[in-house]
């Protein structure tokens, strides 16, 4: 694997590993006395999210954060994974599906901050932003499986 | 293709051949035809493109579903309001029984929570933005009537941009009550806007990290024997009309109002029924209250 090749899963475990950051403090603050770091007037009211019925999973106690980390973790275990250069191909494969999984989870909360609450949470909008990052990072990492593969088999035919 | 005649011409129906026909450089071929590809920046360029049109389409469902805040109403129409609901009949309620209210209450544990004049206390902690202390302050005040009377209750609505936004109600915040059988404090951390209005004793804030570990408004303690928080129904059939428009809506046993806040009215009675020893008796002694006593 060249350097150019572990530039996007290198990306991808950085940005992994700060949306990793951001999801633990969160649920840190969710189950501690810790004031959070954030504006809490107008448009932008992380606390009105955080403490809104939707900050916990469906049905349980756990902080929607708490997915957070799972979800990071995975993604960067995948990139990680790439990044060893050992079944390449089906980590690729499955690093799209996980992010894109974790976009469209993306969505539904963005749905929830905008039309259900109408209010945003930074730090949630920066894991979403990072969530984002993963997902093109990981089709461009398959574009680029894809074109390697594809240069492969065009390769000149000799007389 | 060597069995074609070279300048054979069938102008509509001929596949392009130019590939096929242009001399080929020495040695070298190409396996396939050149496929043209996907620009590598377009995917990204149509994932975020895609996400700022969903984000446009969300901030419009939210604008078009905003209902706007009901007309404010002056002091003589509030009063009016809350002379409607506080007197009741008490055979509605008894029809209504629990409603559709959702018993959220749960028996706690600890030392009877008494007010300075000695009697059971009922705690409420919520604020003037929440809708769903919107929502829980109509049954709170329809419940404690029955035991006593509040003075200095003002309307308010719950803000304009949270979920169920601008829910009319009445805010506890420089309110007082009076009643010979309990006592109410209540706390409004903020006003419709966020802006500071109550601060919790460090014994209320004891309370509520006591028994609200979640930290979720509104918290209602009744005496430590039962605590909830939480509204006990959904905020959304207060939504878009006014505080005549509920008073009115109370005084029909079959509307969804009805069932709601004064099912949540008789469960709350109910709890500080429990507290009182089923005092008095023409509020306690109700088939419906005792049979959700018996739930408790």
């Amino acid at each position: 694997m060249g350097r150019h090749d572990r530039l996007l899963p290198g990306l991808a475990a950085l940005a992994s590993v700060a949306g990793l950051g951001v999801s633990v403090y969160l649920t840190v603050v969710h189950y501690s006395a810790i004031p959070l770091v954030c504006t809490s007037s107008g448009a932008v009211n992380c606390e009105r999210v955080l403490s809104s019925g939707y900050a916990v999973i469906a049905g349980s106690a756990l902080p929607t954060s708490a997915a957070g980390i799972v979800w990071f973790t995975v993604s960067a275990a995948l990139a990680v994974g790439q990044l060893s250069g050992r079944g390449v191909p089906l980590l690729t494969l499955l690093q799209v599906a996980w992010s894109a999984l974790g976009l469209v989870t993306v969505l539904g909360l963005v749905f929830i901050e905008i039309v259900m609450l109408g209010t945003i949470c930074v730090w949630c909008t920066a894991a979403h932003a990072l969530v984002l990052a993963t997902f093109l990072l990981a089709i461009a990492i398959w574009q680029s499986a894809t074109e390697s593969a594809r240069s492969m088999n065009t390769r000149p035919m000799r007389k | 293709m060597a069995h074609k005649q070279k300048g054979a011409h069938s102008p509509s129906k001929s596949p392009p051949r130019m590939s096929l026909q242009q001399p080929h450089k020495k040695g070298t071929r190409s396996m396939r035809k050149p496929v043209r590809r996907t620009p590598g920046w377009l995917p990204a360029a149509a994932t975020i493109g895609a996400i700022a049109l969903l984000v446009v389409a969300f901030l419009a469902i939210r604008w078009v579903t905003t209902p706007p805040a009901p007309a404010p109403i002056d002091s003589t129409h509030a009063a009016a309001v809350l002379s409607t609901i506080t007197s009741l009949p008490p055979s509605e309620l008894e029809q209504v029984g629990l409603g559709s209210a959702a018993n959220r209450l749960k028996p706690v544990s600890g030392p009877a929570l008494v007010g300075p004049g000695g009697k059971p206390l009922v705690f409420y902690f919520g604020a003037e933005y929440c809708p769903y202390c919107a929502a829980e302050r109509w049954p709170i005040i329809i419940a404690l009537s029955r035991f006593g009377a509040f003075s200095g209750l003002k309307t308010t609505t719950s803000s304009s941009s949270d979920i169920y936004a601008n829910t009319p109600t009445f805010t506890f915040h420089r309110a007082t009550y009076s009643s010979q059988y309990i006592e109410f404090q209540a706390v409004e951390t903020t006003d419709r806007n966020q802006n500071s209005l109550d601060s919790p004793t460090q014994a209320q804030v004891a309370l509520v990290n006591r028994f609200d570990a979640s930290g979720s408004i509104p918290f209602v303690d009744l005496g430590n024997r039962y605590a909830f928080s939480g509204a006990t129904y959904a905020p959304d059939s207060l939504q878009g009309i006014s505080w005549q428009q509920i008073a009115d809506a109370l005084q029909q046993a079959d509307s969804v109002q009805a069932k709601a806040i004064l099912g949540s009215a008789n469960l709350i009675a109910a709890a500080v029924c429990k507290l009182t020893s089923d005092q008095p008796a023409e509020v306690c002694s109700g088939a419906a209250i005792q049979s959700i006593e018996a739930k408790l």
